[in-house]
């Protein structure tokens, strides 16, 4: 509602009072606004710090600039091909860089971005080098040309009102929340079955359309284009943008760009002074608002609550009995120390297998390496028959594999329902239904009234309850679960192993690493033991007291 | 070869003040894991310091930029310490873009600030010893190229003494590996980290007046430092201290012996492209990331 | 609330428009930051000297509004101040591709733009509201060549240029230059302003055994390689571009590292040579705190003509133009006269220094270089 006013406030500023000036100035920052929507794909939402998306920027126009100046071809030419530009470099780029770390990635894109511009600057006979092309039209289409003023500016706020919708619905959408996900962490991400690297690439793709788009439209309004669009205070100020209007959000990225594309010409006065006067603001600005502009509103402002879904449970896996998860000879070695030793393991359906053994026995190494998260140097795994040695993580995931990790690790700032509905965004089309089946993940867990608080101060064992909700929402077949009881009190520990078992009695098939014994040997229906990366012990719950090489393993050999 | 030695020394002083600009930058990504954007304009601002200061000295003063070394050391740390009081401390529970952003902002302030101050000129600054070339066999050695690699070498020395063999450095480093555990163990952290900011600062002007007399200095110059000083830091190894300084030195011979060899064009293209393949090939750095994360 | 972000967004744009004056404005848009704000300022200063020493009445409020570095920004200054009254001439960014930005507005706008710009593009757009009071490419760089070919004697002359707009300008057309003098360069290459170390370049340079090295480098840049040149102990000749002859950018060295350099330029108010510039020079440190430089008379020069051009009665922004594209004017620095395409200054100087002090001396003068100033 205060958007719909604002972009009416902002309509009849255009319509009535503007002069050319304060229309030329509009432009602009919808120049920005439109690259900095992308940005906030890849970057506020994706997490990635793209530092290319100025050269995306600056492509666009450049290819906008040369068939526009030198071959006279119209919009519906030049503006598919500046699209396309950045996007057959944002492809293999991506493909290349985006695994790497935030700042070696954000160093590689920028290592993009400056060798792009050395090749305009250094290819004069292409780009018109340094002094760049002159003599860019203004937009045409069909014959018609957008004139100076507010036509041109109508046409960019057009282009931006389109651009912020599907940004808009992007970000509210599945990707738009795997990507969140994905930022926040992406290995818990990659464990729910997200693919981490094909959502980046989207993101990195989609964020050079983007740019690729305004820097078209700003080459049309500047009728010039000059290696100063590949230059670093361009991606700086689209940086800014995001940061200061509100990171991943679209109308974060519109109210960056009015706001620091105004300020400066309010200075402007100052001479050569204006600039310390920007810095100050700029600095100002950051402080008072951390979050960003929509973050600040949002906490003047609360949002109000949404109202939650009905609980709807998600369709289950085929039921089958007998073996889900099989594992042979794994071995794993880190630099020369051997973690696991070729370790075998069955889990079945409805069968709940303890895992236990001293700290450092490997019980953390098999499940990381189950899940996907190590890569195995030998040794080969099933899951529900189908061969899934050294798939990635999101693959096993999908093939119907669930794990919890020691730590919750649930995003702060989301609310449980958001983040076990995260979980369903692989397998649900719309986040509406993922929202609902999640409802019924929490309500089955007894948690139910959590819903919609925030997982950020939650207690330990709800915390559990919720991650534990998390992985009960994708009906997994196998549950791998690190730790489960830890920090737990004796009667949360007795409702945790009631639920455990209700599980199991559903057919799911469970393995339970664990410390505390008294939780461990009532619950396991199997009990494996490890020690050193070995197996030592694989049999009854009652045996493993008695064994006397898992007593050994446990006193150091003293007193067995 | 006479001109391969040249040009080796000409790399050496210039990869020396690089060092220093890499080494305040790292120092400070180690303690706050934030990026100081501004370390570049820190830089400028030393080395403008320096061109203030020098005319005040008496001009029969042997060795004006040694003199005024410790001046600038001072009152950078000084310049450090607001630049942590202002734009970090606030915002040290904030993801760390937030700091990014401060920091420019700070990098424009002080831009502009030296512009008004000290116009758009480039300025030389003192020399640290004086003015005379050393002729050694037929290699030409400015002494104020053999001052930077021996004021340099002192001062990344003297850290790496203050940070490995006295309780305050320990404490120093004990913040930067690990803030929540060095509170625990009753460091002051929050003080440790005002003082790096303060060292870092310093490790910049002291940059700043070594590069001011051969090379110049404008408002503007921060710039293509702070790229340089990152791209050090990825290359020795986000994190590593030894690694920032090599990684200096390194880009400072590489282009050197590149623009040599082929162009100067090339060789700032070249920069980038085999920055690419080791980010590609060798995502922890050519010598290994000082800190491991998590999986 | 709502009503606080609807004035919110709508505050945001408001911004108070220039002073209107009684007079026509003369708004001074020129680089004050970034990489040519030296230039930029020379401009301004010689803008701001002119204006002030207008006959009391005839200038309204002369704005001066910073373009930075970019095109958009340049054409965003242009509209504003085109916004803040009627507007007789803007003193317009040296930058060229600022210039190439502002072109095609200026023309819808109907505003004279009187730079400094070297830039040859500038004047080939067929734009009739450019006026270059500044010799172009074309002119200073065939003084450049024609003096170290006829007055030197050199005939393996090693380029050394940035890779910038000025710096590829220049390139270009000592290429042509040394072409139709038939002496080719048996070097020639592109440095970026952000090199520190301009060894390697000239180690590359005196390997193919020049007689003469000639620069068209930035003020720093210059200042640099001129340094490294006296530091190696150079042999041959430097004849520099004119960047050299700035005098921030002789204050970076030592007198004696200038001894026997010569640079090209429009003008050297400082070297003196008739009362007229003396006046300029002494009103110019009076009024700025620093010395002029040729950019700085050449703005004022442009500025002066159109001055004289209202108050000779030129009442609008056309009448202006008109008078620039039709007169000639006196200046300080030379005779100025259009030759069509709003190249207004036809001549260039070279300047030496003679290693005992940073003022240097004209020695040769190329009146006319392109035969439009009868």
């Amino acid at each position: 509602m205060a958007l719909a006013l604002a972009a009416g406030g902002l309509l009849a500023y255009a319509l009535l009072w503007a002069s050319p000036y304060g229309l030329r100035v509009l432009t602009v920052a919808g120049v920005y606004a439109l690259a900095s929507f992308g940005f906030q794909i890849i970057f506020g939402l994706g997490g990635a710090l793209s530092l290319a998306q100025g050269a995306f920027f600056g492509l666009g126009a450049y290819v906008t600039g040369i068939l526009g100046s030198r071959y006279g071809f119209d919009a519906s030419v030049t503006f598919p091909l500046s699209l396309l530009a950045p996007l057959l470099v944002a492809l293999p780029v991506g493909l290349a860089v985006l695994r790497l770390d935030s700042h070696y990635f954000a160093l590689a894109t920028l290592g993009v971005a400056q060798v792009l511009h050395l090749l305009v600057v250094n290819l004069p006979d292409l780009t018109g080098g340094a002094n760049g092309v002159p003599g860019v039209p203004p937009f045409a289409l069909f014959g018609w040309s957008a004139p100076r003023g507010l036509p041109t500016t109508a046409l960019v706020w057009g282009m931006v009102a389109v651009g912020g919708l599907i940004g808009w619905r992007v970000a509210r959408g599945r990707l738009g929340r795997s990507l969140a996900l994905v930022r926040d962490d992406p290995m818990a991400a990659a464990c729910l079955g997200l693919d981490v690297g094909r959502l980046r690439l989207t993101a990195f793709v989609l964020s050079a359309l983007y740019a690729g788009a305004a820097g078209a439209l700003a080459v049309h309004t500047q009728r010039v284009v000059s290696p100063e669009v590949l230059e670093f205070p361009v991606m700086v100020t689209i940086l800014t943008i995001a940061v200061v209007g509100g990171r991943g959000r679209m109308v974060g990225a519109l109210l960056g760009a009015l706001l620091l594309i105004h300020l400066p010409e309010w200075f402007r006065g100052l001479e050569r002074s204006y600039l310390i006067v920007y810095g100050a603001a700029l600095l100002l600005v950051i402080l008072l608002a951390p979050m960003g502009l929509t973050g600040l509103w949002a906490r003047l402002f609360p949002p109000p609550g949404r109202p939650l879904p009905d609980p709807v449970e998600p369709p289950a896996r085929p039921a089958r009995n007998g073996e889900r998860l099989r594992a042979e000879g794994v071995t794993k070695d880190f630099g020369g120390v051997r973690a696991l030793d070729g370790v075998s393991l069955r889990l079945e359906a409805g069968v709940i297998v303890g895992l236990i053994g001293p700290n450092g026995s490997g019980k953390t190494t098999l499940i990381n390496a189950l899940s996907g998260l190590e890569r195995v140097d030998s040794g080969r795994l099933w899951i529900d028959g189908r061969t899934m040695t050294n798939a990635r993580p999101d693959r096993i995931a999908r093939a119907g594999l669930a794990r919890s990790f020691q730590a919750a690790i649930l995003p702060d700032d989301a609310t449980a329902l958001e983040a076990v509905a995260a979980a369903r965004l692989p397998l649900d089309r719309r986040v509406e239904w993922a929202e609902a089946h999640a409802r019924w993940a929490l309500e089955r867990l007894g948690v139910g009234a959590l819903a919609d608080r925030l997982c950020h101060g939650l207690p330990a064992a709800l915390r559990r309850r919720v991650e534990l909700a998390r992985a009960l929402a994708r009906r997994p077949s196998v549950l791998l679960l690190d730790e489960p009881a830890a920090g737990l009190t004796d009667a949360e520990k007795a409702e945790l192993a009631a639920l455990l078992r209700a599980l199991a009695a559903d057919g799911m098939a469970l393995l339970v690493v664990e410390h505390d014994m008294e939780f461990l040997l009532p619950l396991a229906d199997r009990v494996l033991c490890l020690d050193r990366g070995r197996r030592l012990y694989d049999g009854a719950p009652d045996g493993v007291r008695r064994d006397a090489g898992v007593i050994a393993a446990y006193l150091g050999g003293v007193g067995a | 070869m006479v001109t391969a030695v040249q040009l080796l020394v000409n790399g050496l002083a210039l990869g020396a003040a690089y060092a220093l600009v890499a080494l305040g930058f790292v120092l400070v990504l180690n303690a706050t894991s934030a990026v100081n954007f501004a370390q570049g304009d820190l830089v400028m601002a030393g080395g403008l310091l320096a061109v203030a200061l020098a005319p005040l000295l008496p001009s029969a003063v042997p060795v004006p930029g040694l003199l005024l070394l410790p001046l600038v050391l001072v009152l950078m740390a000084g310049l450090g310490l607001l630049l942590a009081l202002v734009a970090y401390l606030p915002l040290r529970r904030r993801p760390p873009v937030s700091v990014f952003i401060s920091t420019i902002a700070i990098g424009i302030i002080l831009q502009n600030g030296a512009a008004v101050l000290f116009g758009p000129e480039p300025r030389v600054g003192p020399p640290l010893l004086g003015d005379g070339v050393v002729r050694v066999g037929g290699v030409a050695v400015p002494e104020q190229s053999l001052a930077i690699m021996v004021v340099a070498a002192l001062l990344i020395g003297a850290q790496h003494l203050v940070f490995s063999r006295t309780q305050l450095g320990r404490r120093l480093r004990a913040t930067a590996q690990d803030p929540e555990m060095a509170r625990a163990c009753g460091v002051p952290v929050t003080r440790m980290i005002l003082l790096t900011f303060a060292i870092g600062a310093a490790c910049a002007g002291a940059a700043g007046l070594l590069l001011a007399n051969r090379y110049f200095m404008t408002p503007t110059a921060g710039g293509d430092l702070i790229l340089k000083a990152y791209i050090a830091v990825t290359v020795g190894g986000w994190g590593s201290v030894p690694g920032a300084v090599l990684g200096a030195l390194l880009i400072a011979l590489f282009e050197v012996g590149v623009s040599w060899l082929l162009s100067q064009p090339v060789a700032q293209g070249a920069l980038y492209g085999v920055l690419l393949v080791i980010l590609v090939l060798r995502p922890q750095g050519l010598f290994g990331e000082a800190v491991r994360r998590r999986a | 609330m709502r009503r606080g972000v609807v004035s919110l967004v709508v505050g945001l744009m408001t911004v108070a428009g220039a002073a209107r004056a009684d007079g026509l404005s003369f708004p001074v848009l020129v680089p004050l930051t970034g990489f040519l704000s030296l230039e930029g300022t020379s401009q301004r200063n010689g803008a701001l000297l002119a204006l002030k020493e207008a006959p009391a009445g005839l200038v309204g409020a002369a704005e001066t509004i910073d373009t930075g570095t970019s095109p958009e920004a340049a054409v965003t200054a242009l509209e504003r101040a085109a916004g803040g009254g009627p507007v007789g001439a803007v003193a317009a960014s040296m930058l060229g591709t600022q210039m190439l930005a502002m072109l095609p507005l200026a023309a819808e706008l109907k505003v004279p733009l009187v730079t400094v710009s070297g830039t040859a593009a500038i004047t080939e757009q067929n734009n009739p509201w450019v006026f270059r009071f500044f010799p172009g490419d074309a002119v200073t760089k065939t003084a450049h060549a024609r003096y170290v070919v006829e007055e030197l004697k050199k005939s393996r002359p090693a380029v050394i240029y940035q890779t910038t707009a000025y710096g590829q300008s220049g390139k270009t057309h000592l290429d042509s230059a040394f072409r139709a003098l038939n002496v080719t360069p048996v070097f020639q290459e592109g440095v970026d302003p952000t090199a520190k170390d301009l060894l390697p370049v000239l180690t590359r340079a005196l390997a193919t055994n020049p007689d003469v090295l000639v620069l068209h480098l930035h003020a720093g840049p210059t200042a640099l390689l001129l340094k490294q040149a006296a530091t190696s102990g150079l042999s041959i000749p430097v004849v520099a571009g004119s960047a050299m002859h700035q005098p921030s950018t002789a204050a970076l060295l030592e007198p004696a590292e200038l001894k026997g350099v010569c640079a090209e330029t429009a003008a050297s108010p400082v070297s003196g040579g008739n009362p007229a510039v003396e006046t300029f020079t002494a009103s110019y440190r009076a009024a700025f705190g620093k010395e002029p430089d040729a950019f700085a008379l050449g703005q004022y020069d442009g500025m002066m003509m159109v001055l004289a051009a209202v108050k000779a009665g030129a009442k609008t922004a056309e009448d202006v133009r008109k008078a620039l594209s039709v007169g000639r004017h006196d200046g300080l620095a030379m005779r100025y006269a259009s030759d069509g395409k709003g190249n207004m200054a036809h001549s260039a100087v070279i300047v030496c220094y003679d290693g005992s002090n940073r003022v240097p001396t004209l020695v040769k003068r190329y009146d006319n270089v392109t035969g439009v100033v009868k």
